[in-house]
């Protein structure tokens, strides 16, 4: 028996159900066998009942067969949905590649959007947000004492004992205190990080050792055997890995037992590589000399607010009826979880530059956006022409949904090859002040967030096309070509997409001009020196071997007077701060012989040679020279800053001064007589105020020299010459003091870092914004010109010149984009208050900023605008009449 | 039935099928009648359990389906071997014969 037909089963599917197939099959059958049954003698009754016998369970077999039909049936469908994505995917990249300039930008905007904010994210994530990396990170404060200004000062010892004992809201609390030191016994002398602290910072951080053992409250007893702790760093760099138990450093004089490795990871205060224990029993008792940071781990429950008020109370219960200053005692306490306190000043950068990669990924979506509208509409003719033919709207979108998200992949391919790239940069050229930025990897979510918006707007705007073909009218964009009213409406989106990125592209272009304006500033500061040809070195004696003072300074003499006699050398001299490096203290002074007249100024230790090495002027009376020895009578030379706030209109020679506390002329306090007037100079940092100083000669008040020295070499050629001998000179004085060398001038470029890095930054962002509003801008005048050139070539043809077509297309985009400069000002004049703090000697709304950023956009955007146009209007009329 | 009838064994319907159906198209009820006839029922088998194994033989692509109309004018779903179906009809029929022939020597020999 042949059947007629042999093609597949579709019956199945777009006839009657699963069941009823089963349903009608079973019947014939049995009706079949019934039949057969009667032929046979069977009593029609009896044989349908027998019919069923035979056949066996009749509703099991039912059962059966429609399961095994319906699970054919999904299996098929899910062969078919992917045979329909492959088919998709391969008529996409067709697509596309059809397209490649299309594809293309595409590609890249998305590219650099993500990748952006990737980059930066991931910095602010690991920065900003990211718990410290100790155990329950979130209750570990730091602490300090308030100062009368309400400002924080660091602990009085005999307060932190008190706090220690008393305070309920700590699980520990303790002191620390941190410096560069030389240290003895690795393999070369060297300097150091040294922290010495209390044996409670190790419960703060619930730290442990990766070796050994760590510091424990027995090794603070006086009369204990000195020990010490390294970091695991320092440990494998500078000591080789050597086993611990035969170990020792010297530190200052004192030998210690190396007992323990801390582990890896533990970097607190950051950067330490030698824990030292501090004998508590030789620490000074007064309330007024704050010389102690502290840390501590609340209890758990405690909320900062309330350890903050038992804190509060707790300190000026203990100041109370002190005899000392009140100007120098505790009015309070400042807490703040240390996590803020390490952050700190990077916050705002940080925020700021994650503002400004927010608004490119915007600006590259809105392009994104455009350039998709632009392509739908120039597809429409092609969608209507399938749906005509009669392909589905659904599988229309579907097509269009798989190019969109072609797109969006290969986007955020790209995206994540710049987001490493960047971060490669940020890595390498971030500045110390932006913490942890050394651990940043490249965040998750923060590609999830960026690859999400990415992928919405490649879908919103992808498939806006599709949209249009379900209205009534699809027939009418076959005809037209798609203009009429769908394009009156595109050309009112697209106004906004480009207006809105050209404001966008202009918040950035001011905010990168005014960091640059603000850092030229920065630059062209009067510091009070010249940098040029000078090169300072950093040294510190061993206690050991000079005990005194007096044996520091005359060290640093002889050492000065070699070096003076160095070929090549024209100026040498000691000073107790460099320039710029931000450490530099201050005391409360006494004036005129009167113990009750108070001034407040810098504090430094100096001969004659440091001003001629730095160029500082001498405006009246004398530098120090040789009559001012130990033996001497004591004097002092001031700034002019200083003359002119404490002798306002007097002649400051002859008046006199004392070091308030910061030497060992304090308890008698002895005056010195200003025998001179010197420049200002700015010791704190570029941007910040030169203050009111004070020198004196170090051989007469020697006792700094101690713990702060610096000798300042001028050369009048060579540079490069000059660090191997004074490395030689160094070697013979003392082989045990570490050469530390730095060019001053890279000293004042580094101080600029996190300022530099800012700059550089936005500077990429808003070059990024300008390139972004270029082709935002260039892709929708090019489709406005290929879908006007039938209407340009009849102005041409009835007598219009190309330049008045151009002048129309060009005039066109340019209102919107003035609408959008427009938007863009208002916004920067809004919204510019958030620079404020990050500018110097420029305001947020600073004219030429602005006024630069709007010529510039502007300019860009005509550019970007007339390209297109021009090769419009370059055609022969009759060609583009004809073409359509 | 007669005394002679055995337990089907399994897999051994499949290849029935095929055989059947490699004659041209047909029914279920025209594949079972076909099979009582040919083996003259020496198989014990309900006749129920063919439709599940037409439809598992479907779903493998050895067998398609249609519904049409029969020489009597009556709706009805006739099955039909696919060059798939093909295929395995020769794999089983071949294996079987070696199966046979195996048993055969085997218990041949043994009763000699």
């Amino acid at each position: 028996m042949k059947t007629p037909g042999t093609g597949p089963a579709r019956g199945r599917i777009f006839g009657p159900g699963v069941a009823e197939d089963v349903d009608r099959e079973l019947r014939f059958h049995l009706e079949l066998r019934a039949r057969e049954l009667v032929e046979e003698g069977w009593e029609p009754g009896e044989a349908v009942r027998e019919a069923a016998r035979l056949f066996g369970d009749v509703e099991g077999v039912a059962r059966a067969c429609r399961t095994i039909t319906e699970r054919q049936i999904r299996a098929e469908r899910r062969m078919g949905m992917w045979d329909a994505i492959r088919q998709d995917v391969r008529y996409g990249l067709r697509t596309l590649s059809r397209a490649p300039e299309f594809a293309l930008i595409g590609m890249l905007t998305l590219g650099l959007g993500i990748g952006a904010n990737t980059a930066v994210f991931s910095v602010v994530d690991n920065v900003l947000l990211a718990p410290l990396p100790y155990e329950e990170s979130g209750d570990i404060v730091w602490m300090r004492e308030r100062n009368t200004r309400g400002g924080a000062m660091a602990v009085a010892w005999p307060n932190f004992v008190d706090w220690r004992e008393q305070a309920g809201s700590f699980e520990a609390l303790a002191a620390y205190g941190s410096g560069a030191t030389t240290v003895l016994g690795a393999e070369q002398p060297l300097v150091a990080r040294v922290t010495w602290t209390t044996a409670d910072l190790w419960s703060v951080f619930r730290a442990r050792p990766a070796m050994g053992r760590l510091t424990g409250t027995d090794d603070h007893l006086s009369g204990a055997e000195p020990v010490g702790v390294v970091s695991e760093r320092f440990w494998r760099n500078e000591l080789s890995s050597a086993p611990l138990g035969d170990l020792f450093l010297e530190v200052s004089g004192v030998r210690a037992r190396i007992v323990g490795v801390a582990a890896d990871g533990f970097d607190f205060p950051s950067g330490t590589d030698v824990w030292l224990p501090v004998d508590e029993a030789s620490q000074g008792m007064s309330r007024s000399s704050h010389n102690w940071d502290t840390v501590a781990r609340l209890r758990p429950g405690t909320a900062l607010p309330a350890a903050t008020a038992e804190m509060q109370a707790l300190t000026l219960r203990l100041v109370e009826g002190s005899d000392d200053d009140p100007e120098f005692l505790a009015t309070g306490v400042v807490l703040r979880t240390l996590h803020e306190q390490i952050v700190g000043d990077a916050r705002r950068t940080l925020l700021l530059l994650l503002g400004a990669a927010g608004l490119v990924l915007l600006m590259a979506c809105t392009n994104l956006a455009s350039t998709l509208l632009a392509r739908g509409a120039t597809r429409s003719r092609e969608l209507a022409v399938w749906a005509s033919l009669g392909a589905e709207r659904g599988r229309i979108a579907r097509q269009l949904l798989t190019e969109s998200a072609l797109l969006a992949l290969a986007g955020t391919a790209v995206g994540l090859v710049i987001a490493a790239l960047v971060l490669r940069g940020l890595r390498a050229l971030g500045p110390e002040s932006i913490p942890r930025l050394g651990e940043v990897a490249i965040d998750g979510t923060v590609v999830a967030f960026a690859v999400g918006t990415a992928f919405l707007t490649v879908l919103v705007f992808g498939l806006l096309p599709a949209r249009r073909l379900s209205r009534p009218d699809a027939g009418a964009a076959l005809r037209e070509g798609g203009r009429g009213v769908a394009a009156d409406r595109r050309a009112g989106i697209w106004r906004l997409l480009v207006g809105g990125e050209v404001s966008l592209a202009l918040v950035l272009l001011v905010g990168s001009g005014l960091v640059v304006r603000s850092f030229q500033n920065l630059l062209q500061e009067d510091v009070g020196f010249d940098a040029a040809d000078v090169t300072t070195l950093a040294l510190s004696l061993s206690p050991a071997k000079y005990p005194t003072a007096a044996e520091h300074a005359d060290w640093y003499r002889r050492f000065v007077d070699e070096v003076r006699s160095t070929p090549g050398v024209s100026a040498a001299g000691f000073i107790s701060s460099v320039p710029l490096q931000g450490d530099f203290p201050n005391a409360r002074l006494e004036l005129d012989g009167d113990l009750d007249k108070h001034a407040v100024g810098g504090y430094a230790l100096a001969d004659a040679g440091v001003f001629q090495a730095l160029d500082v002027p001498l405006l009246a009376g004398r530098l120090f020279d040789d009559r001012d020895g130990p033996d001497g009578a004591h004097v002092a030379v001031v700034s002019e800053s200083f003359a002119e706030e404490y002798w306002p209109g007097e002649n400051p020679i002859g008046r006199s001064v004392t070091g308030g506390g910061m030497d060992e002329f304090w308890q008698d306090r002895r005056f010195a007589e200003v025998v001179g007037v010197v420049g200002d100079v700015r010791f704190r940092g570029l941007a910040r105020e030169s203050e009111p100083t004070v020198y004196f000669p170090y051989m007469q008040r020697p006792s700094r020299t101690q713990y702060s020295a610096y000798v300042v070499v001028e050369t009048a050629g060579e540079v490069g010459a000059l660090a191997p001998a004074l490395r030689a000179t160094l070697a013979r004085m003392d082989p045990d003091v570490p050469p530390r060398i730095t060019p001053l001038e890279e000293s004042v470029r580094a101080s600029v870092a996190p300022q530099r890095f800012t700059m550089m930054l936005l500077g990429g962002f808003a070059a990024l914004a300008l390139a972004l509003a270029g082709a935002g801008i260039y892709g929708v005048v090019s489709y406005q010109v290929a879908q006007r050139t039938r209407e340009m070539g009849i102005r041409l043809a009835l007598g219009g010149s190309p330049s008045s077509v151009r002048r129309m297309v060009v005039g066109q985009s340019l209102t919107v984009v003035a609408l959008g400069l427009g938007v863009g000002v208002s916004a920067v004049l809004l919204g510019g208050g958030v620079m404020g703090a990050l500018l110097h000697g420029v305001a947020p709304t600073d004219p030429v900023s602005l006024t630069l950023a709007v010529v510039v956009l502007a300019g860009a955007a005509a550019l970007a605008a007339w390209i297109p146009a021009a090769r419009g209007t370059r055609v022969d009329p009759m060609v583009t009449m004809r073409a359509e | 039935m007669t005394d002679t009838s055995m337990e089907l064994l399994k897999g051994t319907l499949d290849i029935l099928i095929l055989k059947t159906l490699s004659r041209g198209a047909l029914h279920g009820y025209g594949i079972s009648r076909y099979l009582r006839e040919q083996t003259r029922e020496t198989f014990d088998v309900q006749e129920g359990a063919l439709y599940p194994a037409l439809r598992r033989l479907e779903a493998r692509g050895l067998l398609e389906s249609r519904w049409d109309s029969t020489d009597t004018g009556r709706q009805a779903k006739f099955y039909s071997l696919t060059p798939d179906g093909e295929a395995e009809l020769e794999r089983g029929v071949a294996s079987w014969k070696s199966y046979v022939t195996a048993m055969a020597q085997v218990l041949g020999g043994a009763r000699a």
